[in-house]
């Protein structure tokens, strides 16, 4: 079992189609790249070629989304396969997923749904963990996801759940700034509450995204350029964990290259202003 | 209390039946009525598969408009759940759907160009392989050349349609004038494989598709002349099969050769 804490990467982005060109024909100021594992989990073509070739350029780290650790469904054992696999192929810093499952009885709903924060839905979910690092040999990385109910179920707070998951199993975070505070507006909890709550060790990487916002709630969207509250967020985040692998994450209406170099520039100076020239230390791959 | 299974069973009827039970278990927020809040978890469902749909199935979007694409996608989503880890294989039963479709009974076209964005899709990520090119054939001893058997590339497909679906794509995909749809008076044979980077068809005539689904079985290269002299007369008929094996080497659809290890030739080694 891979037990070392993962490097710390600087300032990366999501791995999008539209932009392999421009990746590979210029040399953007971007650290490291995160892909989505299961857009490769493909037998050829250039996908794979294109993601073997940035690899060969960049630290990669894998980022799913169809785990399902929370799930009482089984696991798909031909997916734990399939990620084991491209984790081989690629050599990730590490691989992560959502605390959330994704449909039950066979069906996938293709969406990264909420769990009530119930004891039994811990010790499940910690035994599922396990079983999945143990599968991989290395400990996996969970990201907090955005939600829109809270269960009538749940005994304890999203943090509380997250930090005795971590505790329990010894896994990564991936603390998803905007995440955490689209959940607060939904939830009306304390964004700050959530930050404290974190196990400042465990967390290897942020999230940082747009969303929508729909007066009496807001949507995790990734289609809209990271707002000012957000990026306030984030301030303080860097504040209380200190330099962590940054990632401006967008799914959709997915702009030129460049935009999001900008996006990643501003995360940079924020984090340069926190930490000073502690941000700047980037490991050797 | 409600176990987790029991609240993902509701939860998940929630999405796919429309069922409210799960309400009972989830709060309203300061700001919103949890009704609407759950909402967002059925919207997104659909909304999103619908957008891949979209991206898969962008000609027969063109072709049929935005009304008849959105009911199309709508009845495919409700009666298809995915089972698939990605989205990306969520549509591989339209082509199946639309045929059976009794909306499109009239419109065979409409499944076929399904079928053809399909096999384009699929031969886009399809297994990789080094495509066979003429210079390896050098290798083969000439005595040796009867016995040849070609490995077809693996992302191949072949397709037979009824109507000029594959006429109708290209109008479409090029942004061209409307092309009547139209039933063919003979089948007609394509073949979708991937050339470098890219997914591509090509309509093959009769006889080139029948020596391609024999040489696609593994039938050796002397055969294939027989079976190409028996369909349209010996004249050339060696000519003929050798003029479709170049072009098939040149547009990379072949991976490999052997020899028929049914006819050992022990005079002969690789």
């Amino acid at each position: 079992m891979i037990t070392e804490k993962p490097p710390y990467l600087g300032f990366g982005l999501g791995l999008r189609p539209q932009h392999y060109d421009e990746i590979l024909d210029g040399n953007p100021a971007i650290d490291w790249f995160e892909v989505i594992s299961e857009n490769y989990m493909i037998e050829g073509g250039q996908p794979l070629y294109m993601l073997d070739r940035i690899r060969e350029r960049y630290p990669i780290v894998m980022h799913g989304v169809s785990l399902s650790i929370a799930s009482t469904a089984p696991f798909d054992m031909d997916y734990l396969r399939a990620l084991k696999g491209l984790a081989g192929r690629l050599q990730p810093k590490w691989i992560s997923d959502h605390l959330c499952w994704t449909g039950v009885h066979g069906v996938n709903l293709h969406d990264l749904l909420p769990i009530p924060y119930t004891q039994e839905a811990l010790d499940h979910v910690v035994d599922r963990v396990n079983y999945v690092q143990d599968f991989l040999g290395r400990r996996f990385t969970i990201e907090n996801v955005s939600t829109y109910v809270t269960f009538a179920q749940s005994e304890m707070t999203e943090w509380e759940f997250v930090n005795e998951l971590a505790r329990r199993t010894g896994c990564w975070l991936l603390f998803d700034v905007n995440n955490v505070y689209v959940s607060a507006f939904n939830h009306g909890f304390s964004a700050i509450d959530f930050l404290q709550g974190m196990p400042r060790d465990q967390v290897v990487q942020f999230h940082v995204a747009g969303h929508s916002h729909e007066e009496t709630h807001i949507i995790d969207t990734h289609d809209h350029p990271v707002c000012d509250e957000v990026w306030d967020f984030y301030r303080e985040a860097v504040r209380y964990f200190g330099p962590v692998s940054t990632m401006i994450e967008r799914d959709d209406n997915i702009p030129p290259l460049a935009e999001l170099v900008e996006e990643l520039d501003h995360a940079r100076s924020i984090a340069g202003e926190v930490l000073g020239g502690a941000s700047r230390l980037v490991a050797a791959e | 209390m409600k176990s987790l299974k029991e609240i993902q069973d509701e939860f998940q009827r929630g999405i796919l039946a429309g069922d409210d039970a799960i309400l009972a278990n989830v709060n309203d927020s300061s700001k919103e009525e949890r009704k609407v809040l759950f909402g967002v978890y059925r919207n997104a469902y659909v909304a999103r598969l619908a957008e891949i749909l979209g991206e898969d199935y962008e000609q027969v979007h063109g072709y049929l408009g935005d009304r008849a694409f959105a009911n199309l996608v709508k009845a495919y989503i409700a009666g298809n759940p995915s089972d698939q880890r990605s989205a990306r294989w969520f549509g591989r039963h339209m082509p199946a759907f639309i045929a059976k479709s009794r909306t499109f009974a009239d419109h065979p076209e409409v499944a076929e160009l399904a079928a053809l964005e399909k096999a384009l899709a699929d031969a886009f990520d399809g297994p990789d392989a080094e495509p066979l090119h003429l210079s390896d054939l050098a290798e083969v001893p000439p005595d040796a050349w009867p016995d040849l058997v070609f490995t077809t590339h693996p992302t191949a497909i072949r397709l037979t349609f009824a109507t000029n679906a594959a006429e109708l794509w290209t109008a479409l995909k090029n942004e061209a004038d409307p092309v009547k749809p139209m039933k063919l008076p003979d089948p007609q044979a394509l073949l979708v494989w991937r050339e470098g980077f890219m997914a591509r068809f090509k309509p093959l005539s009769t006889e080139e598709a029948m020596m391609w689904d024999e040489a696609a079985k593994g039938v050796r290269f002397s055969v294939l002349c027989e079976m190409v002299a028996t369909f349209a007369g010996e004249d050339e008929a060696e000519l003929r099969a050798a003029t479709y094996l170049k072009g098939w080497i040149d547009m990379s659809m072949l991976a490999g050769w052997s020899l028929d290890p049914r006819e050992p030739r022990p005079s002969v080694s690789r």
